[in-house]
């Protein structure tokens, strides 16, 4: 017991400061993830062919190859063909890429849960389609796909310690610090542990923002 | 373009064609609407009334024929369309309020994005509208609150704040309680006395009798007869509208 109290008091700067690090890659990687997930979701459900396959091209491309070796290609395989991408953008664009993905996937069922009835209600006002998307698809669809943004959130939050596992050389965030911690102490459980209940505090504190959302959002139909 | 063009008919429906795959929804349809006038459009399920309203309104496109609105053709897609479904106005049956804007935003949304009409005069215009249809306490609502005579009040007026030429009604009341029907129906028939052109697809014959000028009786596809509802319940000309009078008044 005493060995992990050492752990994190001899280390509590190096842990903050990886936690704070994984806190910035996720949030940058969230507003990548809804902002082309919106998009994505968009061209997919547009009213052109072309679009809907591009959309969907995207949605395959992303979701079926493993983030590390986005983060490999994005980050070394890039530098080595003359385009060097900065390390950070590297590790969020991946992540947040990857997770759009899944957050295009998400609202586009959303958005199939809505009745075509909405659809036909707003076009019979006049709306084009973008703005019956942009008044009546779109807000509804977002409130419906909160629970599994959240879920897609959290497992974006666990996905992003993958930077850390990789070679990529941002500051280090929470997993890459409890890496260094590990090889300079020898405590390896003690110090995963730690990292650990780093990971919960940002993974509970999504599932409390995202019941708090659901209830103040939740459309009564 | 428009008014000039097209005299008193405000609706001209010609040789329409239209199926879902095999199914020939629409077969060779001609109907035309004067302004001003209310038409029932009665006919057994399936025969392709309200699909004819929806093309009417360019919900769904036609395979042949034309359809003309003031004029104008309704084309398949583009621009164009908007601009002419601006000026028709259409209730559906399951009422389609958008659930997550309240009452009056539901009744301002059309005014606002599709006219550009600022905010607080589409807000009192979308008031004002409300209590016409009697329901003016419920501005601040959400549809979710509201019974489904309510709702398809505010559907109604929610269609009225665009101005339109033309209101299409698709079975208005089918979805009701039957104790709604009536409120529902007693909005339309004001409308219809201040002279709103109207197609009302419905069921409901003593409405069709009491209020509209003429009903186009369909069946399978076609038009099998029109004509003024006395006409029509009292001595319909061919057997498959008797057989339909029959059912529906001593059902």
């Amino acid at each position: 017991m005493s060995d992990f109290l050492q752990v994190i008091q001899n280390n509590f700067p190096a842990f903050l400061s990886g936690f704070w690090v994984t806190c910035q890659l996720v949030a940058i990687s969230f507003v990548v993830a809804l902002v082309v997930g919106t998009v994505v979701a968009s061209l997919r459900l547009a009213p052109l062919k072309p679009l809907n396959w591009l959309g969907a091209t995207y949605v395959e491309a992303f979701r079926n190859v493993p983030l590390l070796v986005l983060l490999f290609i994005s980050f070394a395989g890039f530098a080595r063909g003359g385009f060097p991408v900065p390390p950070l953008a590297a590790a969020t664009g991946s992540l947040g890429l990857y997770t759009a993905a899944y957050v295009a996937e998400a609202i586009r069922s959303g958005v199939f849960a809505i009745g075509k009835g909405q659809i036909d209600a707003a076009q019979s006002l006049g709306l084009t389609f973008r703005r019956t998307l942009r008044k009546i698809i779109l807000p509804q669809a977002f409130r419906t796909v909160i629970p599994p943004l959240g879920n897609l959130t959290i497992a974006m939050i666990k996905n992003s310690a993958i930077v850390g596992a990789s070679l990529v050389t941002i500051r280090p965030d929470l997993l890459k610090t409890a890496r260094i911690i590990q090889n300079n102490t020898f405590k390896t459980t003690e110090t995963f542990f730690w990292a650990g209940m780093g990971y919960l505090v940002l993974t509970l504190t999504a599932t409390l923002v995202v019941r708090y959302l659901e209830r103040r959002l939740v459309i009564r139909r | 373009m428009g008014e000039q063009q097209s005299d008193g008919r405000l609706v001209e429906v010609e040789r329409v064609r239209k199926s879902f795959g095999s199914q020939v929804v629409l077969d060779d349809v001609d109907l035309t609407i004067a302004r001003g006038e209310a038409v029932v459009v009665a006919g057994p399920s399936g025969s392709g009334k309200s699909t004819l309203l929806r093309c009417i309104n360019g919900l769904e496109s036609i395979d042949s024929g034309d359809i003309r609105f003031d004029g104008d053709s309704i084309p398949k897609a583009g621009k164009h369309i908007y601009r002419l479904r601006a000026h028709m106005g259409m209730v559906f049956q399951s009422f389609n309020l958008f659930p997550h804007k309240t009452v009056i935003d539901n009744i301002a949304l059309g005014p606002i994005e599709v006219k550009g009409m600022p905010r607080q005069g589409a807000k009192d215009k979308a008031k004002e509208l409300l209590e016409l249809v009697g329901i003016g306490e419920k501005a601040e609502a959400y549809p979710a609150d509201l019974s489904g005579g309510q709702q398809q009040r505010v559907a109604i007026a929610r269609a009225l704040a665009m101005e339109p030429k033309l209101m299409l009604f698709d079975e208005p009341t089918s979805a009701l309680d039957p104790e709604m029907i009536r409120e529902v129906l007693d909005v339309m028939r004001d409308l219809a006395r201040q002279g709103m052109t109207m197609v009302v697809v419905t069921h409901e014959m003593g409405f069709a009798r009491e209020v509209c000028d003429r009903i186009a009786f369909i069946d399978h596809g076609r038009i099998v007869e029109e004509g003024p509802p006395e006409e029509f319940f009292k001595n319909a000309q061919s057997e498959r509208a008797r057989e339909f009078v029959d059912k529906i008044l001593h059902h």
